[in-house]
């Protein structure tokens, strides 16, 4: 146990910042929220942290989870910020791969938005490398002074991204820039490509290095406001923030490296959907997280989640590692119209402000929300444990006006209307990323939080055919409980671009060894004990020729053959074929993990199995079982136990979400206190 | 026959069945083991109904809009519905029925709904997944890519709607002659099979939907979906300036001679129609720049879509309003064996369109791109490790003016603007380019209120002897601008810039030795209004910026800054 018993997560969101609090000794959380202090972010955080009332000089761990970086993107907010790279190259950047958005495909006349960097921003200086990193003609270290000056002096840049070709096989000249580049300006920000990522392809290297470069200003002045306001508080423990793939990084380095914070957003929940995957022993998840204006879904295997490690910010490639994410635009605030006699939902929201009609903050259009209401699934008067009073009348007015008249369907009728276009089109995102993992959802048991995940979940997995979804406690809250089981993560790479039949597997296992130190030393820099250290090591493979990669785990020794069925195998369960072409190793890659320890999950004796306790009332509600409205039991879930059966059509209610399970389905509280939702004994699930 | 359903289920079949033609396009994109694929996306996925009619679609290529309708229909007569069973997949690429070059597979499978008592049925028929894709070789006369064929039997070994399966037994001898007739077999055995995974998976879903909603609903989803587009489609049209408008513009060459060839185009929007007719255009040339008549209806498609509802998926109804003419034999309609192989017809054409519509809408359309896509290929043994190698480039231009703001500098051509230009990390290290300049030009965008965005200059430094292949159909005439916008200079290709053999070429392939330089300038876009309208502001920045030199902005903008 640790000496200070408290640890503390909080999770910034576009309206609220969610804090929670574990207790060490006695496993007991408890959870607060405030509003978003969107001028001063950091001040929201130290509200919340407040409205906990944590002594913060007992909290050992302070973990947060914060979108600054992506808004700062986002807002444009970032200081000047310019690039250096080679001679005749200097709009690699601005060039780019020369693609618009797949969505503007027919767009003829599109509008970029404005760029990160401004053209007078950038510049090129002589020296070269070849494809192999050697030197063609060495750095121009006069040209550089001349370039330098004339960016930080002439054009007032504040942080630079460097960024050579070929840098990522040989970072000696980029890294004999900066380190001028320093010496000349202390105060100028230096970013270099291949301290950020040592990955091929100009373009996408120079993007990550840029965006890092474009955030630290901002990210670094955001830490330092947040460490003081803890310290006034008198907090001596860790200050921790999660990255986008997976697990966290103390401030410091948080600081000096923001990049892998930008896409951690949904990470709290994945981080914890990993642990409740490890726990309940679920080979395949698929975490489902339903706020107020989307569904982000993610596919755990075997306790990991799905990282891809290219991913995009503003359409802005970013080559680090990240949860491979799917985004739909459908959440409880999204909108239902009429267009030419379709009824459409989402992806426009109607976010927090003016939120669904039910919410009566002057809503107009109807939303998920309000379609829940008039299916019956929402008490008007125990939402939010009867906190805030909804208005109903309203919403059935809007779904009425709006949907039903319009499509001569009774009221009832246009809001089920409204759960099967937002289910249709969640269906088809679903489907895809498990496919894309060659697998199907059949095979996958579904975790659902975020506010709306329980309300719509059990019915997605009727139509995904899914055999189990579980709902954790306090679904809205799971984000913010996720984040305090994450670990402290550094993830290393290099690109190798060799033939495995040609590889030198002693150089390959050297390399990994090499990376495998650097990690345990940045771990070991970021406070973490070496007991507590641990490596995955992995090898991104594909057939010569072929674009895309798949990555192996290499557990044991490197050996071809073995490396060959393995990967042959991989490939034959993705896309259904392996071949007998030449296998490339295209990057090898590190991941150093220093394990903390994760809050415990309590379990509970069973009951006596009579869920009769935990009856509350009955309501008539919509069930999709049988497309016509039916007696609901609803139940209290603070009363239910594990052990605890029963059938839908039911409601399982607590305050912050509810439940909806349908008939053909079936309920079992296991020992955790999570409902476990199946198709019951009938199978009529589908 | 069709019943009436609600609008909340024709929301929800219409989502699954778009998203059957994404998961086909995933598993395409996933399996496929050519980067013109997966970088390129010259692909194109269609569902059709049990009438050859479009469902849903997944195109990659912009240009890829619609054009397997016209494929799947001209091949289904030749090879009878009666003669396609279920776990057929088909295949042809014969240019005057696929609607493209015979380098373009494209395969389509029938599905079909058995019979419950008798599950070996072909059972009955719901209709039709397609896919084509961009094959690296089949057999032509030249590697890489062809640009002076003289007649279709040049480029490429023909299929006219062949069976590659055949009640779901592989047709083994048919995959031999592909993979002999082949420089690249493995490639292109490779990509046969992802073509068939995508074909398997529009099955299973469509079979699937059909299941789910039945056949009944999903036809009435699909009718009532059909006319939306199409009432959709005839409304947009109705609501644009009416009328019929020309224009002339002119292609390079045709590979063979040097002669310009003049391409011509008549479009008229009326009544909710829209005609594109290319009459006038000249009869089909000796070189491979033909184009297949499928490939020309899929012009007018793109056009249209633009116009009319660039963000909704296409289907058979939004494209009910169109009509395209050419008559046969001319260069925007061949005929058997009239070559096509190059195709950059289509790309230079579809601004063509544009010119037209723009005398009748100057105020609605953006003026002319930089007006093609300048593509650039090397092949030769190469230098590291002796093999042969064969890798290629698309380069950005920039884009025309708008009415109410400036084009996008160094973009892809709209013609296939989701494209990615190729890493130069990636080039130098799989060929024997070195590339010494790639930027941004000064002044190249077409002056104007709204400039057009600026193009770029590529400098090759060859450190290994090949043969270098510009492709590239419009340098010898300037993208067009509008409403007292001024033109750009045009594209230019220059080989071995000042020495003695300096040359402006067009489409070419060249020999190249260590220590030559070819430099590829790409044009800008055409500008829209008078540049002295232009906002003084938005000059001084481009001056900043460097987009704008400081005498351009005195001499062409009027400003002294």
């Amino acid at each position: 146990m640790t000496a200070r018993p408290y640890h503390l997560a909080v999770d910034i969101g576009g309206t609220f910042v969610d804090a929670m609090e574990l207790d060490q000794r006695t496993g007991v959380v408890r959870f607060r929220k405030a509003s978003t202090t969107p001028a001063a972010p950091w001040e929201g955080v130290l509200a919340a942290v407040e409205a906990l009332g944590t002594d913060l000089a007992e909290a050992e761990v302070f973990i947060h989870g914060t979108t600054l970086g992506l808004n700062a993107v986002l807002e444009r907010r970032g200081g000047a910020t310019g690039i250096i790279t080679n001679a005749g190259l200097r709009d690699i950047f601005l060039i780019g791969r020369g693609n618009l958005p797949d969505e503007q495909m027919y767009n003829f006349q599109y509008e970029r938005p404005p760029s990160l960097v401004q053209r007078r921003h950038t510049a090129g200086v002589r020296g070269r490398l070849d494809h192999h990193g050697e030197v063609l003609e060495p750095l121009d270290e006069d040209d550089l002074r001349d370039v330098a000056r004339q960016l930080v002096e002439e054009q007032g840049v504040i942080s630079v991204a460097v960024c050579f070709l070929h840098s990522y096989l040989n970072p000696e000249s980029e890294q004999r820039a900066a380190e001028l580049l320093r010496s000349w300006y202390p105060e100028l920000k230096v970013s270099v490509s291949t301290d950020v990522v040592r990955e091929y392809r100009e373009y996408e290297r120079t993007s990550t290095t840029v965006l890092e470069a474009y955030i630290r200003p901002i990210f670094e002045r955001y830490v330092d406001e947040l460490e003081r306001g803890l310290a006034d508080r008198d907090f001596a423990g860790r200050f921790l923030i999660m990255r986008s793939g997976g697990g966290s990084m103390t401030s410091d380095a948080a600081k000096h490296s923001p990049t892998p914070t930008v896409l951690s957003g949904p990470a709290g929940g994945i981080v914890g959907g990993s642990y409740i995957a490890e726990v309940l022993g679920r080979d395949n998840l698929l975490t489902f997280d339903i706020g107020g204006t989307s569904l982000d879904a993610c596919v755990i295997e075997q306790g990991t989640a799905v990282i891809t490690h290219e991913a995009e910010l503003e359409h802005y490639p970013l080559l680090m590692p990240t949860y491979d994410i799917r985004t739909i635009g459908a959440g409880g605030g999204s909108i239902a119209t009429i267009e030419r006699g379709l009824l459409k939902v989402g992806p426009r929201s109607a976010g927090a402000q003016p939120g669904p009609v039910c919410y009566g903050r002057g809503g107009t259009e109807p939303t998920v929300t309000d379609a829940a209401v008039v299916l019956g699934y929402v008490d008007p008067d125990s939402f939010l444990s009867g906190r805030m009073r909804l208005h109903d009348k309203e919403a059935l007015t809007a779904v009425t006006e709006q949907i039903a008249g319009p499509l001569g369907l009774t009221p009832r009728e246009a809001a089920a209307g409204i759960f099967d276009v937002m289910l249709a089109k969640t269906v088809g995102a679903v489907r895809q990323i498990t496919v894309e993992r060659g697998h199907d959802p059949k095979a996958f048991s579904l975790l659902a939080f975020g506010g709306a995940g329980p309300l719509v979940a059990p019915l997605l997995a009727r139509e995904l055919n899914v055999g189990e979804v579980i709902v954790p406690f306090a679904p809205s809250g799971f984000s913010a409980w996720g984040m305090l089981s994450a670990d402290v993560v550094t993830d290393l790479s290099r690109t190798r671009m060799e033939l495995l039949d040609e590889a030198d597997l002693g150089d390959v296992a050297a390399e990994l060894d090499e990376l495998g130190r650097d990690a345990f030393r940045s771990l070991a820099d970021q406070g973490v004990d070496e007991s507590h250290m641990a490596v995955e090591r992995q090898l991104e493979l594909r057939y010569l020729g072929q674009e895309h990669t798949l990555t192996l785990s290499i557990h044991a020794g490197l050996d071809a053959k073995t490396i060959r069925d393995a990967f042959n195998e991989m490939h034959r369960v993705r896309y259904g074929h392996s071949m007998d072409n030449p296998i490339q190793i295209l990057t090898s890659r590190v991941r150093g993990i220093g394990r903390t320890e994760r809050p415990e999950l309590p379990t509970s004796p069973a009951g006596d199995g009579n869920a009769a306790r935990a009856l509350v009332t009955t309501r008539r509600a919509f069930d999709f079982g049988i497309r016509a409205e039916a007696d609901f039991a609803v139940f209290d879930r603070s009363k239910l136990e594990p052990g605890d059966r029963f059938r839908g059509p039911a409601l399982v209610d607590e305050g912050t979400s509810t439940t909806v399970v349908h008939s053909g389905q079936q309920v079992m509280v296991e020992e955790h206190g999570y409902l476990l939702i199946t198709p019951d004994s009938e199978g009529a699930f589908a | 026959m069709t019943e009436r359903i609600d609008g909340a289920t024709v929301e929800v079949v219409r989502s699954y069945l778009l998203s059957a033609a994404e998961e086909m396009r995933t598993t395409l994109l996933r399996t496929a083991f050519n980067p013109v694929i997966y970088e390129v996306h010259d692909f194109g996925i269609s569902i059709y109904d049990e009438h050859l009619e479009l469902i849903a679609e997944a195109p990659g290529l912009t240009s890829f809009l619609g054009a397997n309708d016209f494929s799947i229909v001209k091949t289904m007569e030749y090879v009878g519905a009666e003669n396609v069973h279920r776990g057929d997949v088909v295949m042809v690429n014969l240019p005057y029925w696929s609607a493209a070059h015979a380098y373009d597979a494209m395969m389509f499978s029938p599905v079909y709904l058995p019979r419950a008592e008798d599950p070996e049925s072909d059972g009955l028929l719901l209709g039709y997944v397609s896919v084509r894709a961009h094959w690296m070789d089949l057999g032509a006369k030249d590697p890489g890519y062809v640009l002076d064929s003289t007649d279709v039997h040049q480029e490429g070994v023909l299929f006219p709607g062949t069976k590659l399966w055949d009640r779901g037994e592989p047709v083994t001898a048919m995959h031999e002659l592909i993979r002999f007739n082949s420089r690249m077999p493995d490639l292109v055995i490779g990509d046969l099979h992802a073509q068939v995974s995508c074909l398997r998976t529009g099955e299973l879903r469509l079979r699937e939907i059909i299941r789910k909603f039945g056949k009944d609903t999903v036809d009435a989803a699909v009718a009532t979906i059909r006319d939306q587009s199409e009432a959709r489609t005839r409304e947009a049209l109705l609501q644009l300036p009416q009328g019929t408008w020309t224009a002339e513009d002119w292609l390079d060459d045709d590979g063979i001679t040097e002669d310009p060839i003049l391409m011509k185009v008549t479009v008229t929007i009326a009544n909710g129609e829209m005609v594109v007719d290319f009459a006038g255009s000249s009869p089909a040339v000796p070189g491979p720049v033909n184009m297949p008549f499928g490939a020309t209806i899929a012009l007018g498609k793109v056009v249209l879509k633009n116009l009319t509802s660039p963000n909704e998926p296409g289907d058979a109804g939004s494209s009910r309003p169109l009509t395209v003419l050419a008559e046969p034999g001319t260069l925007f309609h061949a005929v058997y064996p009239q070559p096509t192989f190059t195709l950059w017809t289509g790309i230079v054409a579809l601004e063509l369109i544009y010119k037209a519509l723009a005398q009748g809408m100057p105020d609605r359309l953006a003026a002319s791109s930089g007006g093609d896509v300048p593509g650039f290929m090397m092949v030769g043994d190469h230098p590291d490790t002796g093999e042969f190698f064969a890798i290629s480039n698309n380069d950005v231009v920039g884009r025309g003016g708008s009415p109410d703001h400036d084009g996008l500098d160094a973009t892809m051509h709209i013609s296939e603007s989701i494209v990615r230009n190729t890493p130069i990390e990636v080039l130098e290290a799989r060929s024997g380019m070195r590339f010494e300049a790639l930027e941004i030009r000064t002044d190249s965008g077409g002056a104007g209120k709204f400039r057009g965005g600026c193009g770029i200059r590529r400098d090759i430094r060859f450190f290994s002897p090949g043969e270098f292949l510009s492709v590239i159909k419009k340098t010898k005439t300037a993208p067009w601008s509008l409403d007292g916008g001024l033109e750009p200079e045009p594209n230019q290709v220059v080989v071995f810039p000042g020495t003695e053999r300096e040359q402006v070429v067009s489409t070419k392939r060249t020999a190249v030795a260590p220590g030559d330089l070819i430099r590829i300038i790409t044009a800008g876009g055409g500008g829209h209004g008078e540049p002295r309208q232009r906002d003084a502001e938005a000059v001084s920045r481009d001056v900043a910026e460097g987009y704008v030199s400081a005498e351009a902005a005195r001499d062409v903008y009027g400003l002294e800054l």
